[in-house]
């Protein structure tokens, strides 16, 4: 059963046929049936997953170009289910959020579904040149949203956007190629699979190639999630993306560079040459991640940007998890991946709404908007608490499970990033304050409530949050074998005396 | 038989919730029907509990709910009294909002969320694990904000809802960390000492806690608790995270009373209680309570003294309150161990029922003369019998009015007498007088206030022309039930002690009950509480019936005293302003905004990145416009880099 291929590609003939339709309703048609089909399988995927095992599943491999010793070879574990998951929930929910779209519908929706190939490709392929080329197409789209449908100031957007994170990939190349080369020199054999490459890294030489090769990949990552100080892109293109575009970036792209820690950091941590001081790199990352975010978005006056900043405050926790390397706190930074997408997408589509209706984002210029959008007013008060880590909602486990079990190894770090924990709440009550409650603001004349589908994709968002808050299980014990396993390199590197 | 249903005390309201907030409108009188019998049920399901359990069962039921956490239900004699407590006043206040607030177009939404609120107070109460106790806490948190912002389009009630929220956040987070705390230690005990949990328990369950208190090292048991502490000086609002409080009344008076009474701010002091194992093996944490409980009690009071705010006066009471309880929880903790914990939820308990009854009465002539300002009612008492009365009820038992030789007396009477007199014999086995001190000043406070708002609303002639008339029964009723548990509760004072008493011990926990060595306070100590509330009263009399003094030359704004008092010693000026506003959003937030886009982005990447790459995709546009072909020439940029790179490196 080719069912990774066959995930991958309906979107991508779904992405084809949306761009030959004629009408809005022809396109958004393909675009939901393209995207639901997915969905199908990876909900397929979520049910005969062997849990407990750390080996790839559904594995499935075609030669492409031997000589160079690349393949299309494609799998799942429990590092990368619940992103493939994500991925296949967000996009759908996405084309109905953007259900009214009426400006050159079919090459929106096309690029929606592109950007579902990619992103799908990204985290199932298990070659590491073909996950590169899947890196680069999530690219292109989203340059398009941005700069097709974008603000006034899409423009400079788009571009400080592509030459970030272009920048990042071709460093990440880089360190790639050089895994590549490293491990011809050692074995003789070309050969770009990922779980071989990632092996023959503890063969490089000399131990300043080691972890110049390292940086270069935690660079392509960090910038990707986006890391202070390298997250300037991220406020910038959220103000000017549409909606959808947001979404999708917010919601599945920043995982991107999230799985690549999971992926390619942890198992190559232990073998570098200065292993402590990059985890405290790492950790000092996340922990500034957090609480720059909080304290950014307390500034924001654009409802938008804030949510953007929140995003930076809340993937600083996954590099936290990753970087205190307890099987918990990894298992915690890997569900809060996963939850970070269902939340920000809820928020994301709540400034979609806002921006449709009153005309402006600015919140001061907004003001009891709950009064003529009760709907509404429901769906992003669960989000917000969501958002702010709120029990029974899925982003309080996440936290509660990085926080805790990083403390075995980051104390100091936890406590710092506990301070975060009521200025996170404050901006984002404030914001709620500002602009959905107090008296309403007549100058912004008569509005109307969200579109019924776009409740409807927020209210899924909104409920999937509370159940998997409710029963994170469902989705922690997938991760939890791979955690186990990055945790035992880890002590692997403290027998070899590498860190104590 | 009770007992297999012993969840749908929480799933019930949870129900209603659902319904009520979606479907609302078609049911009876605007949703509030669902709410009420659900309520009743779970107080049903309580109190068939309580029979059945009485007088040493516990209810345990447990479910893996991830890792080594789980879900489950603890109901011994601490939970159940609480269990009673909540759903019946709940309940009573419930039937109340009926008639309070039948003309608010808003009431599915309202009765949705009292319904939730009293859910998450039911669900902390019975929790078996702190984790699951935090996260009901939270949610209990969630429901006060919505409902003190219920009137969402004010906007002093949208900036009270915001404040309740991140002040008790910041006693929440405190707690959180307290847990984290545990965790590690109990992780770490597991590992490396002979402790074990037993066969199908887990590690947070109050048991395994408990279990393990002798293996966690005094220092770490000491920053638990106080850590723990933290979290109920938030949500109990004791010094100096009590601000939260008197602004929360701006949500509609039921609310008020459901904060005060049942569903919120006794939260803190039940946390207080559930791990009193842990607080009495740490004796500095237990000062700790102390002091800071005494002081509330002091320092809510004086304020208590100057508010024109009919339901200020009572917040700033219900302030004081907690601190008794505090105050219990840590000096009789001391002296006499696992009965402090009875002394002080039987204070909770007999304050949730005047507490209740006082705001409901407020709330009664709120709804009558259309206004909350003291200064603008008055004689009150010929129109609103019922209502006068039953606050007079109310007022006596909240002043601690009874006979101290014979044993009688309001509920506040017993319950309060016995945090005074632990608090006398904590400084008489001491010889740190300090609590107590407190504690009578307090109490001569307590009095003098009540009795201002008593005579201020209900004595001497009608100061506007307003018709106020008596409420309807479906609120007198709850007012008249409330008003015979404040007279009556207190009886049960000897039984209640008994039935706590081995609480713990329930749990294999061995706390001991101290007599006190023999003590036998002097007349004068048995008298004082009740001489210092008649003085109370006596004075209130005189200043604001009999007006012998002209209370015009004192209140004015010459005087500094006055001033700080109804400023609140400008605590809502420091939290919000200069906290919240200058220090926070103003020097952090902003400076960092600043470093973002002036450093960050305008020096180093508009700069470098920009500038080079931009202009580089100007000479290519003059190629050939497009962004394919930036995007192209990127790559090309990068395959070529590749090459030179591979070059050097010898391939």
């Amino acid at each position: 059963m080719a069912l990774i291929s066959l995930m991958i590609l309906v979107p991508l003939l779904g992405a084809i046929i949306a761009f030959l339709t004629k009408t809005r309703q022809q396109a958004r048609a393909v675009a939901l049936i393209a995207s639901v089909i997915p969905l199908v399988i990876s909900l397929f995927l979520f049910t005969y997953f062997n849990r407990g095992v750390t080996a790839i599943q559904f594995y499935e491999a075609y030669p492409w170009i031997q000589s160079l010793g690349i393949s299309l070879s494609f799998g799942i574990d429990g590092v990368s289910l619940p992103l493939v998951l994500l991925s296949t929930i967000i996009i759908p929910l996405t084309v109905i959020f953007a259900w009214g779209e009426t400006e050159q519908a079919n090459k929106f929706y096309g690029l929606i579904l592109l950007e579902l190939v990619g992103v799908l490709g990204v985290f199932t392929s298990l070659d590491f040149f073909v996950f590169y080329i899947f890196w680069e197409v999530v690219l292109i789209p989203m340059y398009f949203l941005i700069s097709i449908w974008g603000g006034p100031r899409k423009d400079y957007a788009a571009i400080k956007f592509f030459i970030y994170t272009h920048v990042a990939s071709l460093v990440m190349l880089l360190a790639i190629f050089t895994l590549y080369f490293n491990a011809f020199q050692v074995s003789g054999v070309l050969n770009f699979d990922m779980q071989y490459l990632l092996k023959s890294y503890s063969l490089i030489g000399s131990p300043l190639l080691k972890d110049v090769v390292f940086l270069g990949l935690l660079f392509g990552f960090l910038v990707k999630m986006p890391a202070v100080p390298f997250h300037t892109w991220l406020p910038d293109a959220h103000v000017e993306a549409p909606t959808a575009g947001s979404v999708i970036l917010a919601a599945l792209l920043l995982k991107m560079g999230g799985y690549g820690l999971f992926r390619v950091i942890l198992p190559t941590l232990p073998f570098t040459a200065s292993t402590g001081l990059l985890i405290t790199l790492m950790a000092v990352i996340g922990v500034v991640s957090i609480l720059y975010g909080t304290f950014l978005a307390l500034a924001q006056r654009d409802l938008k940007k804030m949510v953007a900043y929140s995003s930076i405050s809340h993937m600083g926790y996954v590099t936290l998890g990753a970087a205190a390397l307890v099987p918990l706190s990894i298992s915690g930074a890997m569900f809060q991946q996963f939850s970070h997408g269902l939340i920000t997408g809820v928020l994301f589509m709540s400034c979609g709404v806002i921006q449709h209706s009153a005309g402006t984002r600015i919140i001061h210029e907004l003001g009891g908007l709950a009064k003529h959008m009760p709907k509404l007013a429901l769906v992003m008060m669960a989000g917000f608490m969501a958002s702010l880590g709120l029990p029974g909602m899925s982003g309080f486990v996440a936290e509660f499970l990085v926080l805790v079990n990083s403390y075995f190894t980051l104390p100091t770090f936890v406590i710092l990033a506990l301070f975060s924990i009521v200025f996170t709440a404050a901006y984002h009550l404030w914001a709620m304050q500002r602009a959905m409650f107090g008296a309403y603001n007549e100058k912004l004349g008569h509005i109307h409530d969200g579109a019924n589908y776009e409740i409807f994709a927020m209210g899924v968002l909104v409920l999937l949050v509370i159940y998997f808050g409710l029963n994170p299980g469902s989705v922690l014990n997938m991760m939890t074998a791979n955690a186990e396993h990055l945790d035992r390199l880890l002590r692997f590197a403290v027998l070899r005396g590498v860190i104590t | 038989m009770f007992s297999d249903y012993a969840a749908l005390i929480v799933l019930l309201p949870v129900l209603a919730f659902v319904l009520t907030l979606f479907f609302g409108k078609k049911f009876p009188s605007g949703g509030a029907a669902l709410p009420i019998a659900a309520i009743a049920g779970s107080f049903i399901i309580s109190f068939g509990i309580f029979l059945e359990i009485y007088p040493h069962g516990t209810v345990q039921q447990s479910m893996q709910w991830f890792s080594t956490l789980n879900f489950g239900i603890l109901i011994d004699p601490l939970a159940v009294v609480m269990l009673m407590m909540v759903s019946f006043v709940s309940l009573l206040i419930h039937i109340y909002a009926v008639g309070y607030m039948s003309h608010d177009t808003g009431k599915p939404r309202y009765f949705a969320e009292t319904s939730l609120f009293t859910a998450a107070m039911l669900a902390v109460v019975l929790s078996d694990n702190i984790l699951q106790f935090f996260m009901a806490w939270e949610v209990v948190g969630l429901c006060s904000y919505l409902l003190i912002g219920f009137w969402f389009h004010k906007p002093t009630a949208a900036a009270a809802a915001k404040k309740a929220f991140l002040v008790t956040r910041v006693g929440d987070v405190l707690f959180l960390a307290g847990i984290v705390l545990l965790y590690v230690n109990m992780t770490n005990i597991l590992a490396n000492t002979g402790f074990s949990l037993e066969p199908g328990n887990f590690m947070l369950q109050f048991k395994s806690m408990f279990a393990a208190i002798p293996y966690i090292a005094p220092t770490q048991l000491t920053i638990i608790t106080l850590l723990f502490f933290g979290g109920a000086v938030g949500k109990s609002g004791q010094f100096p995270l009590h601000g939260w409080l008197p602004d929360a009344m701006e949500g509609p008076t039921t609310v008020s009373a459901l904060i005060h009474a049942a569903t919120m701010v006794t939260a803190g002091v039940y946390l207080v209680a559930r791990t009193f194992p842990m607080f009495v093996e740490a004796p500095n944490a237990l000062l700790v309570v102390a002091y800071v409980g005494g002081f509330t009690a002091l320092f809510a009071a004086t304020m208590g003294l100057v508010m024109n705010d009919i339901k200020r006066v009572l917040a700033y009471s219900t302030v004081s309150q907690l601190g008794y309880m505090m105050l219990a929880l840590g000096t009789a903790g001391m002296v006499l161990g696992a009965k402090a914990v009875g002394i002080s939820m039987f204070h909770l308990l007999s304050h949730a029922f005047f507490k209740a009854l006082l705001f409901l009465c407020a709330g009664s002539v709120i709804h009558a003369v259309g206004t909350n300002d003291l200064r603008e009612m008055g004689g009150l008492f010929g129109k609103m019998k019922i209502t006068a009365t039953t606050m007079f009820i109310a007022a006596l038992a909240l002043g601690g009015f009874g006979i101290p030789g014979l044993h009688i007396g309001t509920a506040g009477f017993f319950s309060k007498d016995a945090i005074i007199e632990g608090a006398y014999e904590y400084g008489h086995v001491t010889g740190d007088m300090i609590p107590y001190v407190f504690s009578i000043i307090a109490a001569l406070l307590t009095s003098i206030y009540i009795f201002r708002l008593w005579f201020m609303a209900f004595s001497g002639k009608p100061r506007q022309d307003r018709h106020a008339h008596e409420s309807p029964k479906v609120m007198t009723i709850p007012l008249i039930i409330l008003a015979l548990f404040a007279l009556f509760f207190g009886f049960s004072q000897a039984g209640f002690y008994g039935y706590l008493e081995t609480n713990f011990e329930l749990m294999g926990v061995e706390i001991g009950v101290h007599e006190g060595e023999a003590l036998h306070p002097s007349t004068l100590i048995l008298w004082l509480p009740i001489i210092v509330g008649v003085l109370g009263l006596v004075i209130s009399y005189l200043i604001y019936n009999r007006r012998i003094l002209d209370m015009s030359r004192i209140v004015t704004r010459r005087n500094p005293v006055y001033q700080i008092l109804l400023n609140r010693y400008y605590e809502p000026r420091l939290s919000s302003y200069v906290i919240g506003e200058k220090l926070t959003h103003g020097v952090v937030a902003m400076s960092g905004e600043f470093f973002d886009r002036k450093i960050i982005d305008g020096l180093v990447i508009d700069n470098i990145i920009s500038r080079t790459l931009l202009s580089l995709g100007d000479v290519i546009k003059k190629l050939q416009t497009g962004v394919v072909r930036n995007y192209a020439s990127v790559t090309l940029l990068g395959v070529g880099l590749l090459i030179i790179l591979l070059r050097i490196g010898g391939m």
